[in-house]
């Protein structure tokens, strides 16, 4: 390959990636060339604003054509770019609330917390704008290191240390399976081109090993079922979101998780949407066994969050249980699988960052992750309280807000594809959900606690304005999400 | 039988003994020494399967530099440290029925599996088409990898470094 065919690519395609690129390594020279005893909050608004610049690039591309470069290592596609839209969104509000963490004495100078951030959304990027294995896992293991060093970054709090370890030890085994699974998909096909293998499984000599496929698609799901905290790998998932800064465990439990499902997606969906197993499309026969993923994630998430008291914990065991929901459709797999989970995570995102950004100003000023640390929040900050329970409604799935449309949802593409268990599964386990949720209300607005006032910081009050307005403007009116995810044809994952 | 057979099997026979041994070896250091003769027996596997490249890094990487830094580790820490199981009957069980069948049903797989014709030049200028490969096809993943390196370096220099504040502030106390 010649220089010019290199030159000939459209890298221009990648700026949203460049930015972030750049602006991490700008980060970490500045961080370098910093006197020490200096306060390291200011490179947080470089890195936000990188963020917009590279959320302003991505918006300027929508509606190019698909785009591929040096054979798919870095593809272009609507798919790529509605998923980079929400990790980028998610990033700026977690880079907001970085700012506020007081956390530990030495946290101020802690600069590299920013850019680790930076290069944990790159890898996330890179997951959902790849279509060559190899690609795909160095995004999957930039985004999965990154996140191990964010846990353990509060190395004086046993906590974080015992969040890190967990975290490096199971993650490595779910890393180990995964490139399991995708050896004997490569073993098998040859390629580590999505596309290729997706033709080459249909050769008749693959075809003969057809149980080996299955295999691999069962490896590849084990290892990316522990990425978004499904049961029953989903037992890290408690400690390390509550040893981890509130910041991190917002971006473990936002970004980690969306970057997760783009991944298993993309993968499965190009791949073995038509390749055949014993009987039928092995997609189909493996159906069953996501399904009770599905449900036992539900299940378990919603019932063991009932006896949390440590509010990290209750909301690890939420991010758990919501991680149930979002595999639904990927079970069901109507036509709409797509725009339901851009849409679930969409409400996600802006629901949980914003109940991240309350737990975060309560734990900080009681000093106390317990729950009760809430209790008197409406007499002590009564707009605060007020945003919680927008939060914590949308979360519970009641009507005007975000989380009922995107719940909603996923129920009816579930009901019309004929799921009906898995549908009920959902009712049962959302009105599970509301014992724990509606506990937190209930210490918010009927306990007595402390009297003096507390007023949120800047930055926590941009995130949840921005939050809170989201959740209910999409709650009212979400033809708006809608009508803008109409803008991205997901058909282009599917044409090489 | 031909020599290759042997080959493998004296390669493969070594390679998961000394994995065994290193799992239930007690002292730390004989651990190591378990697995740096694993990497060594994979390393000749790979020479078998005319790959020296990826068997010549193999012993760089892995017998080489993996195995140093875990003695240094270890000689820096507490050296005469030995394991302690606590894992119950039951337990152990369960878990060795587990991979039985998990071995069983991939190797019975793996004995039917058919492909076809293979390709049979593999060993020609292997090392080059590496090279040309990396650093054309997958130049995106490569760079993407560099940066890979460094955040596992920052966070090592994170984790590992002692902030000099911290030890004024403890002997002040």
């Amino acid at each position: 390959m010649t220089l010019e065919k290199l030159l000939s690519y459209d890298w221009g395609i990648m700026a949203p990636e460049f930015t972030i690129l750049i602006v991490a390594t700008l980060l970490s020279l500045m961080d370098l060339f910093m006197p020490n005893k200096t306060s390291r909050k200011p490179l947080a608004l470089l890195g936000i604003a990188g963020v917009i610049i590279a959320i302003v690039f991505s918006v300027l591309q929508i509606g190019t054509e698909p785009t591929s470069i040096l054979f798919d290592t870095y593809r272009f596609d609507a798919f790529a770019l509605a998923f980079k839209l929400l990790f980028l969104v998610a990033t700026g509000l977690i880079l907001l609330l970085a700012i506020d963490y007081e956390g530990e004495r030495e946290w101020e100078f802690r600069g590299e917390f920013f850019y680790l951030l930076l290069t944990a959304l790159l890898g996330a990027m890179m997951m959902a704008s790849s279509a060559d294995l190899i690609t795909l896992f160095v995004g999957l293991e930039l985004l999965s290191i990154s996140s191990y060093i964010l846990a353990g970054i509060r190395k004086n709090n046993l906590h974080s240390n015992e969040a890190a370890f967990k975290y490096v030890v199971n993650g490595g085994i779910a890393t180990a399976i995964t490139l399991f699974g995708m050896s004997y998909i490569y073993g098998l096909t040859g390629s580590t081109n999505l596309y290729e293998i997706s033709e080459a499984l249909t050769n008749p000599a693959v075809e003969q090993n057809a149980f080996l496929l299955v295999m691999a698609f069962v490896m590849l799901l084990v290892g990316l079922a522990f990425k978004i905290a499904a049961a029953p790998f989903h037992m890290w998932a408690p400690d390390v979101y509550q040893g981890s800064a509130t910041p991190v465990t917002a971006f473990l439990s936002v970004v980690s998780k969306s970057a997760g499902f783009a991944l298993i997606l993309k993968m499965f969906l190009i791949t073995f949407l038509s390749v055949q197993g014993w009987h039928n499309a092995i997609i189909l026969e493996l159906q069953p066994y996501i399904a009770v993923i599905a449900g036992v994630t539900m299940v378990v998430g919603n019932v063991v969050a009932l006896r949390q008291r440590n509010i990290k914990r209750m909301f690890a065991y939420s991010s758990i249980a919501h991680a149930g929901y979002v595999l639904v459709p990927f079970v069901s797999l109507s036509l709409l699988v797509f725009k339901m989970t851009w849409f679930y995570l969409l409400a996600y995102l802006l629901m949980n960052i914003g109940a991240f950004a309350v737990i975060q100003f309560v734990t900080e000023k009681e000093r106390s992750e317990d729950f009760t640390a809430f209790s008197g929040l409406y007499k002590r900050a009564p707009w605060v309280a007020v945003m919680m329970a927008v939060f914590i409604l949308s979360l519970a799935g009641l009507p005007f807000t975000a989380g009922f449309i995107g719940k909603f949802g996923i129920f009816m593409s579930s009901l019309g594809t004929g799921h009906y268990v898995l549908a009920s599964v959902m009712i049962a386990t959302t009105v599970i959900s509301y014992v724990y949720y509606f506990n937190i209300l209930v210490q918010i607005f009927f306990r007595k606690g402390e009297v003096d006032r507390l007023l949120p910081s800047i930055g926590l009050l941009i995130v949840m304005i921005i939050c809170g307005a989201g959740t209910i403007f999409f709650g009212i009116y979400p033809g708006a999400a809608y009508d803008f995810f109409q803008e991205f044809d997901m058909n282009e994952l599917f044409i090489k | 039988m031909n020599g290759e057979l042997i080959l493998f099997f004296v390669l493969a026979l070594v390679a998961i003994g000394s994995g065994i041994l290193m799992l239930n070896l007690t002292k730390v250091v004989h651990m190591v020494i378990a697995l740096v003769f694993t990497f060594l027996s994979i390393a000749g596997l790979y020479v078998m399967l005319s790959a020296e490249f990826v068997a010549f890094v193999q012993v760089l990487i892995y017998s080489g530099a993996i195995t140093i830094i875990m003695l240094f580790g270890i000689m820096l820490t507490r050296h005469d440290d030995k394991t302690e199981t606590k894992i119950g009957v039951p337990r152990m069980i369960l878990v060795l029925t587990g991979i039985v069948a998990f071995f069983v049903v991939m190797f019975f797989q793996i004995n039917d599996l058919s492909f076809g014709e293979q390709a049979a030049d593999l060993h020609v200028d292997n090392t080059e088409k590496i090279g040309i490969a990396l650093y054309s096809k997958y130049v995106i993943p490569f760079e993407l990898t560099s940066v890979l390196l460094l955040v596992a370096l920052v966070g090592a220099i994170i984790l590992a470094k002692r902030d000099d504040e911290d030890k004024g502030a403890e002997d002040n106390e």
